[in-house]
């Protein structure tokens, strides 16, 4: 399915040492997190449009939830397109 | 009970970016017959839309900060929501954002705190270093 696809072209980004869910290598830092901030937002969408998963962000649990609002909240308003094909 | 809130609002590219002004505060006006305040008025101006809306690919965006009762805030989206120059708004509590700024700038400060606690760090040093050979 899907998933299975999307994992294998995930894989470079993981730990060089092999762990199954390795942890990014760093995290991305953020500060204040706002739907208006469509740069930093860009940051935590796939070219898709996806909200990118948190074993790759690797953002906190509570920050991943206010991006994924946050990027939500700037789709509605047509800031960030919908997950899509991308043409 | 009033809250902060923060109102954006996507209006038609086809008006007159000047009469933006002007017709968004009359709207804002049923803000201020309640007794609200409006705090600030950011118009960015036309800005190309992520996706189609109403077949149109641009938008002039406006971003409204306010401070009313619940009542009077649901009044002004009603209303923009009938105006047909008005193409989508959006409405939220402002207060969680303002607590978000706050508890980042506090972060920040203690951080800062620390490191000047303890000043002699190598990763600190590093960079300093590397500039001086970069200027080398």
């Amino acid at each position: 399915m899907a998933g299975k696809s999307s994992g294998d072209r995930r894989k470079p980004l993981r730990n060089a040492k092999g762990g199954k869910n390795a942890a990014p290598a760093k995290a991305i830092r953020v500060g204040v997190i706002d739907y208006k901030d469509v740069a930093t937002l860009r940051k935590f969408i796939s070219e898709r449009g996806k909200i990118r998963a948190r074993r790759i962000t690797g953002v906190s649990v509570q920050e991943q939830r206010l991006i994924a609002r946050a990027v939500k909240n700037a789709r509605e308003m047509a800031l960030l397109p919908y997950a899509g094909s991308g043409r | 009970m009033t809250h902060q809130y923060e109102l954006m609002v996507i209006l038609d590219p086809e008006i007159d970016e000047r009469t933006v002004a002007p017709s968004l505060d009359k709207f804002l006006n049923v803000i201020r017959n309640d007794g609200g305040t409006i705090d600030n008025v950011d118009i960015w101006g036309r800005r190309r839309l992520a996706y189609e809306i109403n077949k149109k690919t641009e938008g002039i965006y406006a971003v409204v900060q306010l401070t009313a009762n619940a009542s009077a805030t649901v009044e002004l989206d009603r209303q923009l929501k009938l105006s047909e120059a008005v193409m989508r708004t959006k409405v939220l509590r402002a207060e969680e954002a303002i607590a978000q700024v706050a508890e980042a700038t506090k972060a920040a400060e203690e951080k800062a705190a620390r490191k000047a606690a303890a000043p002699a760090k190598p990763s600190a040093a590093a960079p300093a270093e590397a500039a001086d050979k970069a200027a080398e």
